[in-house]
């Protein structure tokens, strides 16, 4: 049976009108709200324990005061994911400090180590871009009122990690050298776990209910191209190969998509393509960092709880 | 509504700010906190996006709403 407001609900999308309270939802659209705002709160959070083990690696105290500033920015971005599912009724304690380091849904890329300054400004280059295409996207065209005024802030943050993540890797190509095979390894490894972050591709993904409820705008092929599309020339500007090049409107990769990973090498196998169920089943199993980063911040919990 | 956190008892604000003098105070977002210097602490750190000219926080308690968007108006 159809919920007695989803009439109501449709017309309103329809419209192009914001939804702002859960009297105007039904419960399809709640479920999938708060799956989305999840995954956006897990990721932001999870950011801050994957940039911290590597911001601790950088070169002056300068640089490190910048990446400790991003790491706020990105802690107050979870929060504010958090909050509002805390006003859908969900309780943010038991969602940040009770959970099993398995359960949080953030993009495979932050399970695999980021381990020195070049690898963090190559995250801040790639996974914040990503992040920025998303969340410019939910921005752009979403249909909760809430969440749409929240990413304002959001959106003026990640363009700053953004640039941090650019002026660093344009500094480090410059230096060449060692610094600058350095740079390059990482954005071998980074770069197509970035691609794949995006998710399935629209052909083997039939039905979107987060497109229906203008939870997202775009697709996943057309947010993955629009990643392609900045990160690949900028890449190409200051001298950095990536696997991927421009063919007509589009960016084409250069390696079969998806193919095998050795998360502990940090390695792609660009001769031994593999099926999505073998990317997902490895996305489930999670990767080598997963259970640090959450007791990171879940540690301390039970020690300084104060009980009523 | 009850929230629970390494704090027995918190509170939510509603936090107000804007940019310049010619714009009208908006709300930038929320904090919760157990008191309001801590509340107003959390503000400052987490909103800090902008040089704002004016930022205040009100206790979510103290707002009476008249009429909202989804209620039976």
């Amino acid at each position: 049976m159809e919920p007695a407001n989803s009439g109501a609900l449709e017309a309103l999308l329809k419209r192009g009108e914001l939804v702002e309270s859960t009297s105007e939802m039904t419960p399809d659209y709640l479920r999938e709200l708060k799956h989305t705002l999840l995954f956006s709160g897990d990721t932001e959070l999870i950011s801050a324990p994957a940039y911290y083990l590597a911001a601790r690696k950088a070169p002056s105290v300068n640089a490190f005061m910048t990446g400790i500033a991003i790491i706020q920015d990105e802690l107050a971005h979870a929060h504010i994911a958090y909050h509002i599912l805390e006003e859908l009724g969900e309780s943010q304690e038991d969602l940040i400090f009770k959970r099993d380091p398995k359960a949080f849904r953030y993009p495979y890329a932050f399970d695999v180590p980021l381990e020195s300054w070049t690898e963090l400004v190559v995250a801040n280059a790639m996974y914040d871009q990503a992040g920025f295409c998303l969340l410019g996207d939910i921005h752009e065209h979403g249909s909760y009122g809430p969440w749409k005024r929240g990413l304002v802030k959001v959106m003026a943050e990640e363009n700053f990690h953004l640039r941090n993540g650019r002026n660093w890797s344009k500094r480090i190509s410059q230096a060449g050298g060692e610094a600058r095979e350095e740079l390059q390894r990482a954005v071998d490894w980074m770069f197509p776990l970035t691609v794949e972050w995006f998710g399935l591709p629209d052909n083997l993904k039939q039905h979107s209910t987060q497109l229906d409820y203008r939870l997202k705008g775009l697709t996943n092929d057309q947010l993955r191209q629009q990643w392609l599309s900045t990160v690949v020339p900028f890449m190409e500007s200051i001298g950095i190969a990536v696997p991927a090049h421009q063919e007509g409107d589009g960016y084409v990769l250069d390696y079969p998509f998806p193919c095998t990973f050795d998360a502990d090498e940090k390695r792609w196998d660009f001769k031994d393509p593999c099926s999505w169920d073998a990317v997902l089943k490895r996305w489930r199993e999670r990767g080598p960092r997963n259970a640090e980063m959450v007791a990171l911040f879940q540690e301390s919990f039970a020690k300084f709880q104060v009980r009523a | 509504m009850g929230y629970t956190r390494v704090h027995a008892e918190v509170h939510e604000y509603d936090v107000f700010a804007r940019k310049t003098r010619v714009e009208p105070l908006h709300q930038v977002g929320s904090v919760v906190a157990p008191d309001d210097d801590l509340a107003m602490a959390y503000a400052r750190a987490t909103y800090d996006e902008e040089r704002w000219v004016e930022m205040m926080i009100v206790p979510k308690a103290a707002i009476i709403s008249l009429w909202a968007p989804g209620g039976d108006s």
